[in-house]
């Protein structure tokens, strides 16, 4: 240690605990450690205190390990160890770093006992630690901590905390966690109500197990108060789950999006009924797998960029595939929409066999680079980091094409055979190759789509399948030839099947959105933006 | 709103697509057994007049009358053919896989229900009647031949005699004559002018030699309403229709 | 008038084809039960609900024909009134379990009594009668075709559209049986039938009558589906499928013709369905897969639509490749389904029997190129005079 530092905390030591002056000769960190396992239950005490005088972040982590009974001095060398056992022996781990040590037998170990008032104090000690750490997030998860327990011994400390407390967010989950605790404790009336606002101002489900808890043994005026605070809670909560709701429908909304919007092309913009699409998803997904199968065995390092690279590589495979079966089966039934599907569906069994052939029938594990694990809170808000990637993803792929339809020579030449192929290949535009490349956009999209679903769902050789008739339901419902109708119907369906879940279930929300389809259908034959004119019924 | 003489009406009809006005205020009237004609440019907005009168559009505002009372424009298609209101269309529409028979059968007008269809005999009189308007439209010879095998002009022959078939008292005749011979014309324009005279019908028309032969009354359309009306001299003589059709 | 209709049904090739459904209708049973087993000329017990199943099917796309070869509606949800007859009669046989399921419940079916109800659900009195659940198996899926056809035709959803939302009722059918609060055995379906009429379901005689009796009902369906077809009606219906808007012009009230048709077509694949479930002995929601309903549509179009021995002889071609080819190789069923369905679209568009019936004109126009404009059949004639109006 530098020696400034050792002088300072010496005196600081000193200062703080003017404690015997045994103990106070040794005050450093590691003198005090190795002072813990001497002497009875009383002596140890002392250390304790002395410890969280000290103020050290690594104190907080071996008082724990102490109030765990996982602390022993290691009888050869005198030194104070974590132990934990493993296999035959213990392994240990240097009591202050954490450093490990490797593994002895139990008889080279003493422990260092504690009981219930040693308990005691170690949570005294932590929470004081914690509380007082110079650093806010500690501080800010010990006040959370003292929220949950509410702990009525460690208002005092607690009190303390707040006259030193300089950051605000860290200084309100404090003054939460005081109220938890003064709800629970005998105070006056003003105090109690001012707990009550202060809980109901948190309005969350602990702010609401806390108020209905208290609601028993209050007295009257505090009880009508406590009331208003739960309705005020309900009424918030109810507000957090709709948003909740909404969230749920949007990722949902987001996966139909994705899944359908490749159909909007080649069904929208040409006419042409895929029922292979969802075999195409699925060729996207795993060609995830795939890349993830070699990144882990040959380039461990690389996993996290595996979706980067899986993205390309998916669209590429699915355009080929995609442009192969225009090439192939789908140029030779233009003006047959019947037939087309039928040939399709055909396919679809082809290309599912063929990856059950390939990968085995069952769920293939595909998984999650670590920025898309995890979830965060944004206020009542639970958000999964693969779905908000999710989302974002399918707002990108929509902008893209919404821009390669409107900017590019390629969408422009789209445009101009799904209007009017006989003139547009009068004007020299080659018809077949825009058809194909058309073909091989709208699969490529739905190629990377499965890379984004083989985040959320499982990948077996059915996954298509349980997304094409979603997909035809989210393009028919939007309206067809119309990439915004596609997104509006995308996420309608989505929240409303979302908020349609808690009521009728999973199964009978999902019927009941395909009854409402199916009579929507029949009111607007063509969707939501239809377009008008005479051409289309020609 | 009409008189006795008028069996179609049509008072300030306009319809847009998209905010495209393909029928602009459009004023148009057929009296009993009257021949007429409408001539325009294309995107004048024939087709959708005919769309309108036959139900396939709704105008946007505006009125249509049948036999003075009959609001067509609260009608559906089926509806207005069983009115008596027949349509050619510009394409030649038949039923490709029937002979030529079964469409003239299929036309003749008949109870039009499901189970009357189902238990449907032809009787003698319909028998002779069909055999009647294969003579007028010069197609006994083909008569089972099925109607994809007709030449374009038989096939326009046959869909005006499924129109006499319907037996109705409005035809509305849209370019009858396109893919024609020049012999075949002239009898077209026979034909019609013959039917004319128990029925009305309109005829849109682009061919000038043809309408001339027809020898009705002309209503120039342009820009989905009326420009000019009246004999073909005097619509031809206008400089509104030289500007906007004739002359170009 | 009828008569004359039914009369009219009967030309040439229907009278052949009843004759070979009754033949078999007395031939295959009879085989199996007259003749001593090992006989070279026995049909083997197992076959005979094989064949039976193949017959059902053989309906169900003469039902399918009717509708997407007549009338160019391609229903991809015919699977559903397929099922729906099925459920009907399996509630009719579940019914006539009575005490002997496992629970030994007088009333309640074993799923029922599994699922702690109390009491017979609304929708299961009658069906210990058999003639109630036989009006129910045809009367259920004509009432859904019915009301979904009267929607969708009414507001003129066609073609692909329209097919896919037959998909969609399906789909939307299949998830609600999977649901065990529906009151159809859930998952499971119903199955563990003792007998049917009285008589033992397993045994010999029985399987032989449910052979004969889908041999019969298949040469009805046949007949009424020729008798509308070579009707005005069949010409009108393929008037709708050429040119719909044509047909309307001409004064036809187009989703009436549709909603008849389609109406007509779920009755018949309602009595197969009902039929299917005693010879194959379970009924479960997986009939309502979309995947079911598709694979219709390959019979129908591999023995060609629009002809009516077409879709019989594709069910029956199909099927028995389907259970030679899941025997040998099961893995590459698929495979050659899908390749099939592909085939069939890309190179043989009008089906094995339209593809034969062109080729035999295209050979009778070489020999005698004079004589066939003038040779044709030609409507009757001079008959006496009928009054057209309908006879009801």
């Amino acid at each position: 240690m530098h020696p400034i530092r050792l002088i300072l905390t010496l005196l600081l030591a000193l200062l703080l605990t003017g404690a015997p002056g045994a103990l106070a000769q040794a005050d450093t960190v590691e003198a005090l450690v190795r002072a813990l396992p001497e002497g009875g239950y009383s002596e140890r005490e002392k250390v304790i205190f002395a410890l969280a005088e000290t103020g050290d972040d690594r104190v907080a982590r071996l008082l724990s390990v102490l109030g765990e009974g996982d602390l022993y001095l290691h009888e050869a060398d005198g030194r104070v160890v974590a132990a934990r056992r493993s296999g035959e022996g213990y392994a240990i781990s240097d009591a202050l770093s954490g450093e490990a040590l490797g593994t002895v037998e139990k008889g080279a170990l003493e422990k260092i006992r504690v009981n219930n008032r040693l308990r005691r104090a170690i949570d005294g000690a932590i929470a004081q630690l914690t509380l007082m750490s110079p650093r806010a997030p500690v501080r800010l998860s010990a006040a959370r901590n003292l929220l949950k327990t509410a702990e009525p011994d460690a208002l005092d400390l607690l009190d303390k905390a707040l006259a030193r407390e300089s950051d605000a967010d860290v200084r309100r989950v404090m003054e939460q966690a005081r109220a938890a605790i003064v709800l629970k404790t005998e105070t006056s009336v003003e105090e109690q109500l001012a707990a009550v606002e202060m809980l109901a101002e948190r309005g969350d489900r602990e702010a609401l197990a806390m108020l209905t808890g208290a609601l028993a043994g209050a007295a009257p005026p505090v009880q009508s108060a406590l009331r208003s605070g739960i309705a005020s809670v309900e009424r918030r909560l109810a507000l957090w789950d709709a948003l909740q709701n909404v969230w749920y429908g949007l990722s949902l909304g987001s996966v139909l999006l994705l899944a359908a919007i490749g159909l909007a092309i080649t069904f929208g913009v040409m006419g042409v009924i895929n029922m292979a699409h969802g075999e195409i998803v699925m060729l996207g997904a795993y060609t995830t797998f795939a890349v993830q199968q070699v990144i882990r065995t040959s380039f461990p390092g690389l996993f996290d960029y595996s979706l980067a690279i899986a993205l390309p590589l998916a669209f590429l495979i699915a355009a080929l595939v995609g442009i192969a079966i225009e090439r192939g089966i789908i140029r030779w039934l233009y003006g047959r929409p019947l037939e087309t599907l039928l040939a399709t569906w055909g396919l679809s069994l082809v290309l599912q066999q063929t990856v059950r052939t390939i990968f085995g029938p069952n769920n293939r594990e595909v998984g999650n680079p670590a920025w898309m694990s995890g979830a965060f809170e944004l206020g009542g808000l639970s958000i999964t980091w693969n779905r908000l990637w999710i989302v974002a993803f399918a707002l990108f792929v929509f902008a893209v094409l919404l821009a390669v339809l409107n900017r590019t020579q390629l969408g422009l030449q789209m445009r101009a055979v799904t209007q009017n192929r006989r003139m547009a290949s009068a004007m020299g535009i080659r018809t077949p190759w825009v058809d194909a490349m058309t073909f091989g956009l709208g699969s490529g999209i739905a190629g990377m789509a499965g890379v984004a679903l083989s985040q959320i769902d499982n990948v077996s050789p059915n996954l298509g399948q349980s997304y094409i008739i979603d997909s035809f339901m989210v393009v028919v419902f939007g309206g067809v030839g119309n990439l915004w109708g596609t997104l509006v119907g995308a996420f309608t369906l989505g929240v409303v099947n979302k908020f349609l879940e808690p009521y009728a279930g999973a199964v009978l929300g999902k019927i009941l959105i395909l009854v409402f389809i199916i009579l929507f259908i029949q009111r607007r034959p063509r969707g939501l933006f239809a377009l008008k004119g005479r051409a289309v019924d020609a | 709103m009409s008189d006795r003489q008028t069996l179609l009406y049509l008072d300030g009809v306009s319809v847009s697509f998209d905010g495209f006005k393909a029928i602009n205020n459009l004023s148009l009237i057929v009296g009993h057994r009257e021949l007429q004609a409408i001539i325009g440019p294309n995107g004048a907005g024939k087709t959708t007049m005919m769309d309108i009168i036959t139900g396939k559009t709704r105008p946007d505002e505006g009125e249509v009358f049948f036999e003075g009372a009959i609001d067509l424009t609260r009608l559906d298609e089926t509806a207005i053919a069983e009115l008596g209101i027949g349509r050619k269309f510009q394409k030649p529409t038949v039923f490709e896989s029937h002979t030529v028979w079964d469409n003239l059968a299929l036309a003749l007008k008949k109870p039009r229900g499901v189970f009357s269809t189902w238990f449907y005999h032809p009787s003698q009189e319909d028998v002779a009647r069909l055999d009647e308007i294969l003579d007028i439209i010069r197609l006994r010879p083909r008569r089972d031949a099925l109607a994809a095998n007709l030449s374009h002009g038989q096939k326009q022959w046959l869909e005006i005699g499924m129109l006499l078939a319907q037996d109705p008292k409005l035809l509305l005749v849209d370019e009858p004559v396109a893919g024609m011979t020049d012999a075949e014309t002239v009898e077209t324009a026979k034909l019609l002018k013959e039917i004319a005279r128990t029925r009305s019908v309109v005829v849109v028309e682009h061919d000038m030699s043809f309408v001339r032969d027809l020898a009705a009354r002309v209503t120039v359309l342009a820009e989905g309403s009326v420009l000019a009306q009246g004999s073909l001299d005097h619509v031809s003589a206008d400089p509104r229709v030289i500007e906007s059709y004739l002359g170009r | 008038m009828i008569t004359k209709t039914l009369l009219r049904a009967l030309d040439g090739k229907a009278l052949w084809v009843l004759a070979a459904l009754l033949l078999i209708a007395i031939a295959v049973p009879a085989s199996n039960l007259a003749l001593p087993s090992g006989h070279p000329l026995r049909v083997p017990d197992h076959f005979v609900p094989l064949l039976g199943k193949y017959l059902t099917y053989a309906m169900l796309a003469l039902a399918l024909d009717l509708v997407w070869g007549f009338c160019g509606i391609l229903s991809l949800g015919h699977g559903a009134f397929f099922a729906l007859g099925g459920y009907a009669m399996g509630m009719y046989l579940m019914r006539q379990i009575g005490d002997r399921g496992v629970y030994a419940h007088p009333i309640l079916p074993d799923f029922m009594v599994f699922l702690n109800w109390k009491e017979l659900p609304w929708f299961w009195y009658g069906f210990d009668m058999f003639w109630f659940s036989a009006v129910m198996v045809v009367v259920a899926p004509g009432l859904l075709a019915f009301v979904f056809g009267w929607f969708a035709f009414r507001s003129r959803v066609t073609g692909v559209y329209l097919s896919i939302i037959t998909q969609a009722m399906t789909y939307a059918l299949m998830l609600a049986f999977f649901r065990n609060d529906m009151g159809f055995g859930g998952n499971n379906g119903l199955t563990d039938f003792k007998d049917i009429l009285g008589a033992p379901i397993q045994a010999g005689t029985t399987r032989a009558a449910l052979f004969a009796a889908s041999a019969v009902a298949l040469g009805l369906c046949f007949l009424v589906c020729s008798a509308i077809v070579n009707s005005k009606l069949g010409k009108v219906l393929v008037a709708v499928r050429d040119a719909e808007s044509r047909t309307r012009f001409l004064g036809y009230r187009v989703e009436r013709y549709k909603l008849f048709a389609f109406t007509a077509s779920a009755m018949m694949a309602g009595l197969a369905g009902a039929l299917y479930v005693p010879q194959v002995g379970i009924i479960n929601p997986g009939e309502f897969a979309p995947a079911n309903s598709i694979e219709i549509v390959i019979w129908t179009a591999v023995g060609g639509r629009g002809t009516l021995v077409g879709p019989i002889i594709g069910a029956v071609l199909v099927n028995a490749g389907k259970s030679w080819f899941t025997g040998l190789f099961p893995e590459f069923w698929l495979f050659a389904l899908g390749g099939l369905f592909v085939a069939v679209t890309l190179f043989l568009p009008r089906g094995i029997v339209g593809t034969l019936a062109d080729a035999w004109h295209a050979m009778k126009a070489r020999h005698r190129p004079a004589s066939l404009e003038e040779g044709s059949p030609r409507p009757p004639k001079g008959s006496a005079r009928m009054d057209p109006s309908p006879a009801e």
